[in-house]
C-alpha cells in the first residue's frame, strides 16, 4: 500500500472537458463516418475550449492517449501528438481498455506532482462504426476462446452472470433495474445515444444473445471522443472556477481471488483498488455523492457496488431493489446514462463514465444534476479473463473541494 | 479488415476459426489430436494451469510437464449462447448451444461446449466428460454430460 507522502490526495484538478457528440455513423441517415483521429482531435479542442486553454498552454506538457481498438497504431501517443501538433514532454499511453480514463488522471497526477509536467492534456477516442470490427485477441485469447464457440464479451461475461445470479440469488429484475434507471439518466443526457425510455417489460422481453446476457444489458457500440485536460491544484482556479479535484486513486489488475486455483469469478480487483483509493482519499464509501461504475453489462455494474463496498458481497441484487438508484436517489449510479445507454465509443476507455463524474461535480448535470454533489466515485474496468471476471481495474475519488 | 476480426462473409462459406499453434501451446493441441486433454503443470511448483502459458503464474518459473486430464470435470457456470457477435458466422448453425467453465478434477477451469445436454437438466455442478472434435487439421475439447440423465 502506498505511504502517505506518496499519496495524490488533492495534487491535481480537472480544468476543462469536452465529449464529442455519439454516432452510429449511419449513412442512410446522412450522419458523419469519421476517423477515429477527427474524433481525437474534435475532443482535444473541446476540451482546450472549455478550459480556456489555447495550443501554447499544452505544448511541451503531457499527453495521454487511449489506445483504441480501431487502426492499432503502434505508435498512437507520438501519432496523436503529430495530429495535434503537439511537442510532449511525459507520454501515456494507457491500454487498459475500460479503465483507461481513470488510469490516464492517475498517471497525469503522478507526472504533474512530480513536477515533470504541470499540463496533461488527457484524450481518448475510437470509431468502430467507420472501420469495422477490428478487435485483436492475442495469443492465448485468441486460440482458446473463439476455436470453443466463445462470442466476445456477451459469452465471457453471461458466464460471471450466471454465477452470480446462482450463488446469491441475483434476479434479472436486479439487473433490469439498472437497465432501466441507466435508461431514464440517459433520456435527460443530450449526449447520450438512446432518447427513449425502456421499462421492466421491455427489459424482460428483450432478446436474449448469451442466456442470460440479454441485448438490454450491453452496450451500443458508437463513434465518438472524449477529453479532459489535468493541471496541477495551485493552478486549478486560475483556468476554472469549478476544478475537479482527485482525491485518492487505486487499481488491482489481473486479481485472483480466493487464489489461482479455480478462482471465484463474481469477485473483482475493483475490492482492492477501491480500498487503496479510498484509503488515500481518507474518505468513507458512505461519503460518496455518486458512483460512476464502468459498465459494460448491467450485472458489472452490481457486482462493482458489491465490490466497492456499497453493500455485502451478493448482497448487490437486493440493495439495487431497496436503493433509489437514480440522480435524485439514495445512491446516484451512472447518471449520464453510463455505456449502456449512452453508447460505448469503441475502446474509447471509459470515458464515458469519467466525463459524466467530472460534470456533476461541476454542477453541469442540467436536468440529472445530483443535489449537492461534492464527492463521488468513477471505475474504470477492461478485458475479459479467461475463466474470471474482467482483468483492469481501477477508481478513482474525486471533488470539488480538497 | 482485420484477419481476426469478424468477417462480412456470406455464413454458409464461413469456416469456423482455427487456433494458431503457439510454441508454448503446442503440445496440448498434439494431444488433442490423440484424444488426450493435456494441462501444463510447472516443474518447479506443481502448479495446474490452463490454458497454456508462458510462465507459471504461482512461481514464474518457465518449465513444464504435461498430465494427462481424466478429462472429468463439474460444470461451475454456463450459458446457452443464441447469437453470433465477434466470431465467425459459421457457428450459427449451431445455435443455440451451451458454453460452459468447467472445473476439471485436476482443478483447472477450461472454457469449452457442452453438447448431447437436455437444456431443462443443465445446471452447475453437473458432472461432464472431455471429448475432441476435428475441426479441419486441429481437434478441440467438447464435452457431455458424464451420467445418463433420469
Amino acid at each position: 500500500m502506498p505511504k502517505q507522502d506518496l499519496s495524490l490526495r488533492g495534487k491535481i484538478a480537472v480544468v476543462g472537458y469536452g465529449e464529442t457528440p455519439v454516432t452510429r455513423a449511419r449513412k442512410d441517415k446522412g450522419e458523419p463516418r469519421l476517423t477515429y483521429w477527427e474524433y481525437l482531435s474534435w475532443a482535444a479542442e473541446l476540451a482546450m475550449n472549455n478550459a480556456g486553454m489555447s495550443k501554447k498552454d499544452l505544448d511541451n506538457q503531457g499527453l495521454a492517449v487511449t489506445h483504441p481498438e480501431v487502426e492499432h497504431p503502434l505508435f498512437v501517443g507520438v501519432e496523436a501528438a503529430e495530429m495535434l501538433g503537439l511537442t510532449t514532454r511525459w507520454m501515456i499511453t494507457p491500454s487498459h481498455g475500460g479503465a483507461s480514463a481513470v488510469v490516464s488522471l492517475a498517471q497525469a497526477a503522478v507526472a504533474i506532482s512530480s513536477g515533470i509536467v504541470d499540463r496533461v492534456l488527457c484524450v481518448a477516442a475510437d470509431a468502430p462504426l467507420t472501420y469495422g470490427d477490428t478487435v485483436m485477441l492475442t495469443e492465448h485469447r485468441r486460440d482458446f476462446e473463439k476455436p470453443f464457440g466463445v462470442m466476445g464479451p456477451p459469452s465471457l461475461f453471461a458466464l460471471v452472470m450466471e454465477r452470480h445470479m446462482s450463488q446469491y440469488g441475483t434476479k434479472f429484475e436486479h439487473t433490469g433495474k439498472i437497465a432501466v434507471v441507466q435508461r431514464d439518466h440517459a433520456v435527460m443526457n443530450p449526449n447520450a445515444i438512446f432518447k427513449s425510455k425502456i421499462t421492466m417489460d421491455d427489459y424482460l422481453n428483450s432478446r436474449m444473445i448469451a442466456n442470460p446476457i440479454r441485448l438490454l444489458d450491453t452496450v451500443m457500440r458508437v463513434n465518438g471522443g472524449s477529453a479532459f485536460i489535468v493541471t496541477k491544484a495551485e493552478e486549478a482556479r486560475k483556468w476554472t472556477e469549478r476544478p475537479v479535484y482527485l482525491l485518492g486513486f487505486g487499481e488491482c489488475d489481473n486479481s485472483y481471488y480466493p487464489s489461482n486455483v479455480l478462482p471465484d469469478a463474481t469477485l473483482m480487483g475493483i475490492k482492492d483498488a477501491s480500498q487503496q483509493a479510498l484509503k488515500m482519499s481518507n474518505l468513507k464509501i458512505s461519503d460518496m455523492d455518486y458512483f460512476q461504475p464502468y459498465d459494460d453489462f448491467t450485472i458489472a455494474v452490481l457486482m462493482q457496488l458489491e465490490d466497492a463496498g456499497f453493500c455485502k458481497k451478493g448482497e448487490g441484487g437486493k440493495f439495487v431493489e431497496k436503493t433509489d438508484i437514480s440522480f435524485n436517489g439514495d445512491l446516484p449510479v451512472n447518471t449520464g446514462g453510463g455505456q449502456i445507454s449512452a453508447g460505448q465509443p469503441g475502446l474509447a476507455g471509459g470515458n464515458i463514465n469519467l466525463t459524466e463524474g467530472i460534470r456533476q461535480l461541476r454542477n453541469e448535470g442540467e436536468g440529472r444534476q445530483i443535489d449537492n454533489c461534492k464527492i463521488g466515485m468513477v471505475t474504470g474496468i477492461g478485458a475479459l479473463q479467461y475463466g474470471r471476471n474482467v482483468g483492469l481495474n481501477s477508481v478513482a475519488i474525486l471533488g470539488n473541494e480538497v | 479488415m482485420s484477419k481476426f476480426g469478424v468477417s462480412a462473409e456470406n455464413p454458409s462459406n464461413a469456416k469456423k476459426p482455427l487456433p494458431y499453434v503457439a510454441s508454448f501451446s503446442s503440445p496440448f493441441w498434439e494431444g488433442t489430436k490423440m484424444g488426450e486433454l493435456r494441462i501444463q503443470s510447472c516443474k518447479s511448483c506443481g502448479h495446474k494451469q490452463f490454458p497454456p502459458k508462458s510462465s507459471c503464474e504461482s512461481c514464474m518459473k518457465r518449465d513444464f510437464d504435461w498430465v494427462k486430464s481424466t478429462g472429468s470435470g463439474r460444470i461451475y457456470s454456463f450459458a446457452s449462447i443464441k447469437e453470433v457477435v465477434m466470431n465467425s458466422p459459421a457457428f450459427q448453425k449451431d445455435l443455440p448451444y451451451f458454453l460452459a467453465a468447467i472445473d476439471l478434477e485436476e482443478q483447472v477451469r477450461i472454457i469449452a461446449q457442452i453438447v448431447e445436454c437436455d437444456p431443462n437438466q443443465i445446471r452447475e455442478g453437473m458432472q461432464v466428460k472431455a471429448f475432441f472434435e476435428d475441426i479441419g487439421g486441429i481437434s478441440i475439447v467438447k464435452f457431455r454430460p458424464a451420467l445418463p440423465i433420469a
